[in-house]
């Protein structure tokens, strides 16, 4: 029983942890100016995280390592310096824009400005990655952030009109008064926000200090296979109700107000506060993620010791990258950038440095040396190459598309 | 079995007999007998030997930050004799406890002069 628990909780918070302030700000932005026309992305991102987190799973299991233990062997401290430089800082505006959405959501719930709230948020962040039991915690957070379910079932309450919905999925191109770049622009971002880097390092860093072995394999592909897609599905249900609310009316969304103004008109100040609780703790435990994430690239990279689990003396230089980490994500809240903003060029930035993480796990995945007889198989190949081939298309594409649009068209 | 300080021995996570992390193999001490192959002799740990690795600016800053961080009478670069491997696989085991090598300097150094000095520093992450 106690093993069939875990295994539920695992999936819940791989649910709940799947959407962050990316997913958010990238979907309620498609479906209000494209309606769903981009919900083939969102498939694609999905099996595209899909692939390569069961493959960073397994080599975890198998051999151990993290992923940036991984990207400094194999690409040599060199090239590994100049991709720790740019994970570390694609790492960091998330968190920037993770806290940022923290505490836009409270701002939602007590109408006073975000930024009076920003030095409690960050404080608090701090004191959770100093010194709380962390496995309660991810749960915790992980199963708050069901309360986003509002949004599927706001879909129906909306009452969708199924066929116009389906005729807006059928078509992959712009609708009038749209041009390509501005919807190119978005399907990156979209593809950015499922696939974003700290995803990786966390969940493999997270495997490695609860020291999975080959029979942990089951758990990890449940949680990925079944909590990530079921995640997906909460991150589409919230294009589609942007899309049934201001795509007709023509209204481009720019703030997280307006990403839960659906439910709201669904089901009033009830699902209004789910909708806010939801991306609270959605956001909140992507915060946690993304702080982590940025201590355990850096202490990957040099050796350091690193972890949730050991005490912060004995960690002293991983817990002085969080602590500087949650300093710099605070202040470039300071500059008062609107946290939606911030998000919009996280995920661009995080598009151009997806190849420099995934690269080196579909690497590793088909290395005997590390994984034995355990090596990527042919569904596993032929899937991986396919999503190197759109990350590679992503990364390339989204500097261009961030000038030609000027930032999406906004 | 053939070992190739490239692959098996560079760059690798060196852990200690528990399994607590040690640090990387920033480079190798090799011994050249004469008329004989090299044989790697040590494994060396810390920024300035990986600066040194490095080299150009960037490594010569890291190295140098390192040297400055260290006192004296330390003999820093941290040397790990080879007999004390146990095993070379994913990752390098020792056969003995970290608490035998010298302690990294900057985390000595932040420990005393800043994380150590926070309240709840000792306490258990759990």
């Amino acid at each position: 029983v106690k093993k069939l628990l875990g295994l539920t909780l695992g999936i819940i918070s791989a649910i709940g942890g799947f959407v962050d302030i990316g997913d958010l700000v990238a979907n309620s932005q498609a479906g209000s100016r494209f309606g769903i026309r981009h919900a083939w992305v969102m498939v694609v991102g999905v099996l595209a995280i899909c692939v390569y987190a069961e493959m960073c799973g397994r080599v975890v299991a198998i051999s151990g390592r993290p992923v940036f233990d991984l990207v400094r062997e194999r690409l040599g401290p060199r090239v590994a310096l100049v991709n720790l430089t740019a994970s570390y800082l694609v790492t960091l505006v998330t968190l920037g824009a993770e806290i940022g959405g923290v505490a836009l959501s409270i701002e939602l719930l007590s109408g006073t400005t975000y930024l009076l709230w920003l030095p409690a948020v960050a404080l608090v962040l701090w004191l959770l990655l100093w010194r709380v039991k962390f496995g309660v915690l991810e749960n915790l957070f992980g199963v708050a952030g069901l309360a986003l379910i509002i949004f599927l079932v706001a879909v129906f309450r909306l009452h969708a009109n199924w066929s116009e919905l389906a005729g807006q999925a059928r078509h992959i191109s712009p609708p009038s008064g749209e041009n390509w770049p501005n919807y190119w622009f978005l399907a990156v971002s979209i593809f950015a926000s499922a696939m974003t880097p700290y995803e990786v390092f966390f969940f493999s860093s997270g495997g490695v200090e609860e020291r999975w072995t080959a029979k942990d394999l089951g758990q990890s592909r449940a949680n990925v296979f079944i909590g990530f897609p079921l995640g997906g599905v909460l991150a589409l249900a919230i294009m589609v109700t942007s899309a049934l609310i201001f795509y007709p009316a023509q209204i481009s969304v720019d703030t997280l107000g307006q990403t839960a103004l659906p439910t709201a008109l669904a089901f009033g100040r009830i699902g209004l506060g789910l909708a806010i609780l939801g991306f609270f703790a959605a956001t909140f435990g992507a915060a946690l993620e993304t702080g982590l994430s940025a201590g355990y690239t850096v202490a990957q990279y040099f050796g350091w010791t690193w972890g949730k689990y050991v005490k912060p003396r004995q960690a002293a230089r991983f817990h002085t990258v969080l602590l500087v980490s949650v300093l710099l994500g605070f202040a470039a809240l300071l500059t008062t950038i609107d946290p939606v903003q911030l998000t919009e060029y996280m995920l661009m930035l995080s598009a151009v440095a997806l190849p420099l993480t995934y690269l080196p796990i579909l690497v590793v995945a088909n290395d005997r040396r590390y994984l034995g007889d355990r090596t990527n198989g042919r569904l596993a190949n032929a899937l991986g190459t396919v999503v190197m081939v759109v990350v590679l298309a992503a990364a390339i594409a989204a500097i261009p598309l961030m000038v030609m649009t000027g930032m999406g068209g906004y | 079995m053939e070992t190739f300080i490239g692959f098996n021995l560079l760059d690798r996570q060196i852990v200690d007999r528990e399994g607590a992390l040690v640090g990387k193999v920033d480079d190798v001490e090799l011994r050249l007998p004469p008329g004989q192959p090299p044989r790697v002799t040590a494994l060396l740990v810390g920024q300035e030997s990986l600066g040194e690795r490095l080299g150009g600016a960037l490594g010569a800053a890291l190295a140098g930050s390192a040297r400055r961080l260290r006192s004296e009478e330390d003999s820093a670069p941290i040397r790990i004799p080879f007999e004390v491997i146990a095993e070379i696989g994913s990752a390098i085991t020792l056969s003995i406890s970290k608490d035998l090598l010298a302690e990294p300097a900057l985390e000595g150094w932040l420990r005393e002069k800043f994380i150590g000095r926070i309240p709840g520093a000792q306490h258990d992450g759990e």
